[in-house]
Order: structure tokens, then sequence, then C-alpha cells
């Protein structure tokens, strides 16, 4: 009996505004807060709340039987809590259903696993602690950042206690073999796998209004006809896409929303085909074979690799400047400059500073707020000059307690130059 | 030509000295950039010896474009936007002084125009996309219409204009041509030809510092030709004379450097908002300017010091290289590229820069190193440029010596004895440079190739 596993990933970042020289040392506050509350509520307007409306309409149609999980990322659910506490709510009535489950991932949709475990476990258990405040369940199951994957993080994630993990199901990887099967992670004991099929979610996500697609229009009778192809030999069909798709990527007029209504039906009309949740789907299914990443994979851009963020020396060096203030700005202990750090690792700042010219490069263009990634950078690297500077005179608010005094002499040290990593 | 002088804008030159014994020269000068339309340093370069020259001379300036409400006091300024082309055509070239054919062109077959003068001289229209029909009262007249300065066809905008300010040279009382640059070359040899009056021509840029050495084109023809065929040069430096001499054999004895003077500025001292030093580049990020060696230099002191920030001001083609290249460097949190700024945030930059580095490969003059030291900013610079030539006490380098530049810049960071020094050599070099002298300058040099009747 197949299961039809979805998985939609909620994000928006805190972009960063055109920050010039001319503002380090005035100006400490480095959001786009226009920009973002716009963008939030555009999405909100399009995607989030219809799309979340239609989702609660169909788990009540189908009593039950239609089951989604979500991953919604710190940054986006203090966006909401901003700007659109009426659509946390839409997501908090979908939780109160039972049949939706919230996934794990970094709080602030971070590449923090490749260079701080510290910072990574921090922006994990910040998250659990986030979604367990408002949809009442602990994850169980991890989803890293844009499905950046390999051996050792599904150990590590293991052994922080989560029993599965979603990741992107690679052709090179799989040689051949089907994404429709639960896989093992090489090297762990206990955790699941659970790979995208790309082309299947692609189909929706990518494909679904592209006009010179041979199978266009996609109507939901026949995606369901592809899907119960898989009958016989896959066990799973995992489904993930950016929740955006629904009335943002894909706009409303092209028909997506219908699509969504008929397609749990269609699908359904095939007595095997069932819907379960990433816990249900590992607690139901047993391992078939063994998934060896070593590299590190994702499901961004054709190359399902990390170039996405780090294929140019400007995205290498933002990077590598902000994992370097971690020390310190740790050592603050301030509330809020931790918060700035966080937000100054979210993912996004690097993919705007992207270079790749090809296809990929449009997509990028498209959710990028500046002119280049050039002005990417510059702006970034000017906040983060700012930045920089404020963490190396941090002084604590109240008079300086004893126990702060050594914190302090820390944070005044001049930085080292960093060496670059390989 | 009773039309002609109505539209000409003709100011009533009226002498602070009234007391004059002697001759002035009357100056037909030729300008392309002019305020208020600035595009780089030639634009300001003119202007500001324009109006010094007036003040011993009878001074009118032909530019491309001028504006109702831009004039300037004791100086003729006539813009070809006000002139009605139709009216030039009218004027006749029968009390020429010379046939063209007796003049060496550019070759033809780098100009259409050129090409085939015997015919032009038949024809009596002149058509270009660049006289565009303007309502003059009741008539439409045919003017002079540029938007862009240096951007489509510049070789018809300079050709077009060089034959308009011939018609026009031929109702104008002069004893000296003295043009500006390349792009009123042309202008300059068709007045000379037809007037038999001498050609002055101030070269403040040339094809091959902008270019390189290897660059042999249109323009650099044109600059030779022109150069060749004008009776004294005056480059803005010796740098410059020598590069006239070497790269467009042209012989010394014809070559009379004018250097450039300085605008006087309103000096001040801003307020840093943070606590790293700052070594300030300012110019266009183009080969010339040396960009890269600027880069260099930044990473070279960023390895011994951290607390100093480069800041590149401006633009150009090597910007995102540079961008690139400092990342890669990962001096990144230390090297600022702020994009173009205006001559406000330029003065703000230079109020808090600790020092001031003009790397250029090929610099006729460098005027923003003159600019920092009028704010007290200690100078580092290329020894390939005019400025390092006014500039006495100042620090130079050669321009591929890194290594140098970089233990100049940490010396002058941290040694105040020096840069107490530095600051003080280039105050007093300061009062040596102004545009009075440099008018003065040419005048001298009027005088000495007896250009004139004094």
């Amino acid at each position: 009996m197949p299961s039809i596993c979805f998985y939609f990933q909620v994000h928006q970042p805190f972009r960063i505004k055109n920050y010039s020289f001319f503002d380090i040392g005035k100006d400490h506050f480095y959001e786009d807060d226009e920009k973002n509350r716009v963008v939030l509520n555009k999405v909100s307007e399009k995607c989030y709340l219809k799309t979340n409306q239609k989702m609660l309409s169909l788990i009540r149609k189908h009593k039950g039987k239609f089951r989604i999980s979500y991953s919604l990322s710190g940054t986006v659910i203090e966006q909401l809590e901003i700007y659109r506490p009426d659509v946390l709510q839409s997501f908090v009535d979908l939780a109160e259903t039972g049949c939706v489950e919230f996934l794990a991932e970094t709080y602030y949709h971070s590449l923090s696993y490749i260079y701080s475990k510290e910072e990574f476990t921090r922006q994990v258990k910040m998250h659990a602690e986030k979604i367990q405040k408002y949809f009442k369940q602990k994850p169980k199951v991890f989803r890293n950042t844009e499905l950046i994957f390999n051996n050792d993080l599904a150990s590590f994630i293991e052994k922080m206690g989560y029993k599965g993990i979603l990741c992107e199901g690679v052709d090179r990887i799989l040689n051949s073999r089907s994404p429709n099967h639960v896989y093992q992670p090489k090297g762990t004991s206990k955790i699941k796998a659970l790979l995208k099929n790309y082309r299947l979610s692609d189909d929706i996500a990518f494909r679904f209004s592209d006009v010179n697609w041979t199978e266009f229009p996609l109507t939901a009778d026949k995606y369901a006809s592809w899907v119960h192809k898989i009958a016989g030999n896959g066990e799973i069909l995992n489904l993930f896409m950016d929740y955006e798709t629904f009335g943002e990527h894909q706009w409303e007029s092209t028909g997506i929303f219908d699509f969504l209504e008929h397609l749990p039906a269609e699908i359904m009309k095939h007595k095997d085909f069932n819907f379960l949740t990433p816990s249900e789907v590992i607690e139901k299914y047993p391992v078939r074979d063994t998934y060896d990443v070593k590299d590190f994979t994702s499901w961004a851009d054709a190359e399902r690799d990390l170039s996405a963020w780090l294929s140019n020396s400007m995205e290498q060096e933002a990077i590598q400047r902000i994992y370097s203030l971690e020390e310190k700005v740790l050592a603050t202990g301030d509330a809020d400059m931790i918060a700035t750090w966080g937000k100054f690792q979210t993912s996004d700042h690097f993919y705007y500073m992207c270079t790749k010219f090809w296809s990929d490069g449009d997509v990028h263009k498209y959710f990028s707020p500046y002119d280049s990634p050039y002005d990417a950078y510059i702006y970034y690297m000017n906040a983060f000059s700012d930045f920089e500077a404020s963490i190396n005179d941090f002084k604590p608010k109240k008079a300086p307690a004893k126990k702060n005094s050594k914190k302090l002499v820390a944070a005044i040290e001049p930085v080292a130059p960093v060496k670059r990593k390989k | 030509m009773q039309v002609l002088l109505l539209i000409l804008q003709i100011t009533e030159l009226t002498k602070s000295q009234t007391f004059m014994s002697k001759n002035e020269p009357k100056i037909l000068m030729l300008g392309w950039e002019f305020p208020p339309v600035i595009n780089g340093g030639l634009g300001v370069a003119c202007h500001d010896l324009c109006i010094a020259l007036s003040k011993h001379a009878k001074v009118t300036m032909v530019i491309p474009k001028t504006y109702p409400d831009f004039t300037i006091e004791n100086l003729n300024l006539i813009g070809l936007n006000t002139i009605d082309a139709k009216t030039l055509r009218n004027i006749s070239y029968r009390n020429d002084y010379k046939n063209l054919e007796e003049v060496h062109y550019v070759p033809s077959r780098l100009n259409p125009y050129y090409s085939d003068h015997h015919a032009v001289e038949h024809l009596p229209e002149i058509k270009s996309k660049y006289l565009t029909p303007v309502e003059m009262g009741d008539e439409t007249a045919e003017v002079f219409t540029i938007d862009d300065l240096y951007g489509g066809d510049v070789i018809e905008k300079v050709t077009v204009f060089g034959k308009l300010t011939a018609k026009l040279a031929l109702t104008l009382d002069f004893d000296i041509i003295h043009a500006h640059d390349w792009m009123t070359m042309a202008a300059g040899m068709e007045i000379k030809a037809r007037t038999g009056k001498p050609l002055v021509m101030h070269i403040h840029s040339l094809e091959v510092d902008r270019g390189g050495e290897a660059s042999k084109g249109w323009v650099y023809q044109m600059e030779k030709k022109g150069m060749e065929y004008a009776d004294v040069l005056m480059p803005v430096s010796n740098f410059t004379a020598n590069v006239i001499h070497q790269h467009y054999g042209i012989g010394k004895h014809k070559i009379f450097p004018v250097h450039n003077g300085i605008r006087p500025v309103k000096a001040y001292k801003g307020k840093k908002r943070f606590k790293e030093k700052v070594v300030l580049f300012v110019g266009r990020l183009t080969r010339q300017k040396g960009p890269e060696f600027f880069l260099e230099i930044a990473s070279r002191v960023l390895e011994v010091r951290q607390d100093v920030r480069f800041v590149m001001a401006g633009t150009g083609d090597a910007f995102h290289r540079l961008l690139e290249k400092s990342s890669y460097k990962h001096i990144g949190n230390r090297f600022h590229l702020t994009g173009f700024l205006n001559l406000e945030k330029v003065h703000e930059m230079l109020s808090i820069a600790d020092v001031y580095c003009m790397p250029s490969v090929s610099e006729p003059f460098g005027l923003s190193a003159v600019e920092a030291a009028q704010f007290g900013v200690p100078v580092v610079l290329s020894k390939q440029s005019g400025a390092a030539e006014v500039m006495k006490g100042s620090l130079t380098f050669d321009f591929w010596d890194i290594n140098r530049a970089s233990e100049y810049i940490i010396r002058l960071l941290d040694d105040d004895v020096l840069r107490d020094k530095v600051i003080a050599d280039a105050n007093k070099d300061l009062e040596s440079i102004s545009w009075d002298l440099s008018a003065d300058k040419v005048l001298d040099g009027y005088r000495k190739y007896k250009l004139y009747m004094e």
C-alpha cells in the first residue's frame, strides 16, 4: 500500500537593507523592514492564507485521510508574529487537526552544520522549542536547510534523538535505484532517510505552468495516474517542495489551487494509496537499502550540491566572516546581539550573492531583493563590518558584574585573520 | 550676420583692470566637457583655467552645449546648441587663409567625414543625426544636439562639432586657438587651416594613458595628427610631455608643460564612526588608475595590521573583479567599494581619511591627490603621475612597487612625526598650485612662442 508523503517548506529571510559604507558606525539596524513586511504580506495573501485554508478543508473533507507535513523556519515564524498573526493562527489550526506534522530544522534556515556544530545544535533546539510553543508537538523528523545532507549529518542528527531525516533523492547516489523506499543513511543505526522524488515533486513545483512542457496542462487525474504507476515497485512517494509553490511561484491563475483541490481524491481513487506524514512513514515502512552520501547534497539548483550558496569567493568570505564571530557573539550574552548574528546566518543572504549565470541564475535573480550579486555582497559586508565593530566594542547594558568582566576583555581583543577553508 | 549675433549671446566684456598697458591676447577656446555637466576632471580644469585666463585675456569658449542659466562673468561662452547650422552654412570660405588641401588630415579610412573634402567644400549641407530641428521664435533652426558627450557615434559628434565651430570661428575675432584634448582637435585643426591662426593644444589626457601603450585606434590617430599639426602643446605635466614625445613621436621643442591648478576648497575634518584608520582611493575603477594595485597594497597592509579600512570611491569596469578578488583574499570586512560618490560625499570621505593612495599606472595629472592634500590627508602616490611633480613632499612609488607603497602607508599610520612632515610639506606645495599660476604659465607660453602681438 504505497503512501504519499507531502512536505512543504515555509521560509522567509530577514532581508538586509541597502546598507552603505557611510552607515557603518551610525546605523546598527540592518534589516529591510519595509521590504520584509511587503514580501510577507504579499506571500501571505497569495499563498499562505489561501493554501492553508485549502489544506484545512481537504483534511476535513477526507476525514483525516489527507495528511501533510511542514517545516516553518524560525525566521518566518518571527515575521508572522510581527506582521501576520492571522497566518500563524491558520498554521496552528492545521496543527490542531492532528493530520499535520511539523518538522525540525535550523532556526535561522542556516548553513550552520557546515561551519559550527555547536551553533547548529543551538539552532535546532531553539527551533524545536518554537515549534512546541505554537504547534504543541515535539519534532521527530529533521530536515536541514534546503535539504542539505550527508552521512555525517544523519549520524549527528541521530545522536540528537531524531528518528528520521529528509533529503534529496540524487540520481548519482541512487545509482538507478528508486527514491520510493525508506533508506538508511550510511554509518547510522536507527535513523531513516526519506528521499525526495524530484521528478514528481518538480512537476508540480516548477513545471506546472510551463506552457513549453509537453505535459502541459497538468491535471489532477493525469498526475494521479503517474503516481499510481509506482504501485508494485515503490512504497512511498516523497513530494517535497516550497510551500510558496501554491499561489506565489505558481500563480492562482495557473489553476494550481484547483489542481490541489482534486489531487487527494484522484490519488485515493486507487484504493491502495494513502497519505502519511514523515513520522508515520518511518513507523510503517522498513529500511530497504543504504543511502551513502559522502559529499553534501541539497535540493538546490541543477547541481543539487552547495554551489547555490558557496560557489564563489564572495559567498565564502561573507559566511566565513560571520561564523568567525561565534565565540565573541555568544560571549556577550546579549540576546539582541545573538539574534542579529543568527539572522546574518540565514542561507538566503549567500544565495543572493551567487554568480552562477546559467539557467539557475534566473532563479537566484527572481528571489533576490538586490540588483546584482555584487550589491548583495557589498551591503552584507558593510552591515557585517558594523556588527563586527559592535561586537568588539560590546559593553553589557547594566553595570558589568564580575562574572561579565572576563567576557568583556575577551570581546575587545582584535580579530585574528581567519584562515580560508579549503 | 545680424541674426547670428542675436543668437550668440555675446556678453560685453568688461575688465576689472581698466589700465592695460599691454595688448591682451584674444583666445578662442574649444572645450567639450564644461560645467554644469561634468564627467571627469576635464570639465573642471577647462572651466577653472578659463576663469583664471580671462583676468588677463579676452576669452571666447565654444562648447557643445550651454545652459541659459549658467553664465560666467568675463567669459564669452558659446554653446553650439544655441546656434543655427543653417545660418553658419551661409558663411563664405572665400577669404580662407589656406586651402584644405594643404592640411594633413586624419587618414581618410578612419573618418568618413574627411574622406572626400572636395565634395564637402562644394556641398554646403552638413547632415548629421546630431543636428536637430528646434523651434527658435517663428523659425525652425538646426542645432547641434548631443545628450551624452561620450556615448553614441563620438566620431561623428566631434566631426560635426569641428565643422560647425570652424564656420563659427570665421565670425569671431581672436589671436590664438586653444583646444582641449582629442574631442576638439578636429575643430582646432580646421580653424587653423581656415584662419592661419596659431593652434595650441592643451593635453589633459591621452589615449595611451587610458587604454595602454597598444592603443593605436582612431582616437590615437586623431591625437597624433592633431598634435603634429598644432603649433604648441601644453600637457598638464612633464610626465605627459614625455608620453607625447615617446608614444606620439612629437619633438620636445613645441611642448610646453603647464601644471594644473586646484580650486580652493573648504576642507574640514569629519567625525569617523568607527575605530579603524581609513586609506582612501578616489577615481574610476579602470586600468589607468591602478585599482588592482590598491587592492594588492590593501592586502599587504592587512597582513600586518587589521585596524585599517581600505575604501575605493568610484566605479568602472574593474568593479566586479575587485570585489571578487578582495573576497578571495579574505579582506572583505576591511575592503569597501562605495560605488560612484558625488562631490559632497567625496569630501566626506576625504574628511575622515588617514592616508590617500593613488597608484595610477599612467596619470597625466591626478587632481584627486591634490584635493586629498587640501584636506590635510597625507598622500602616497605613484611616480607615474603629474601630481607627483607638484606634490614634491609626498611619498612616491612606482605603481607596481606594492611593498614600498604598503610600507609608506603603515609608516604614515604609525609615525606621527613622518605624518606631520608629509602634511606640512604638502601644505607648502599647495601654495604653488593654483589656476592663477597655471594661467600665468599659459600666457608665458603664448609669449615664448610669439603667438600674438604683445
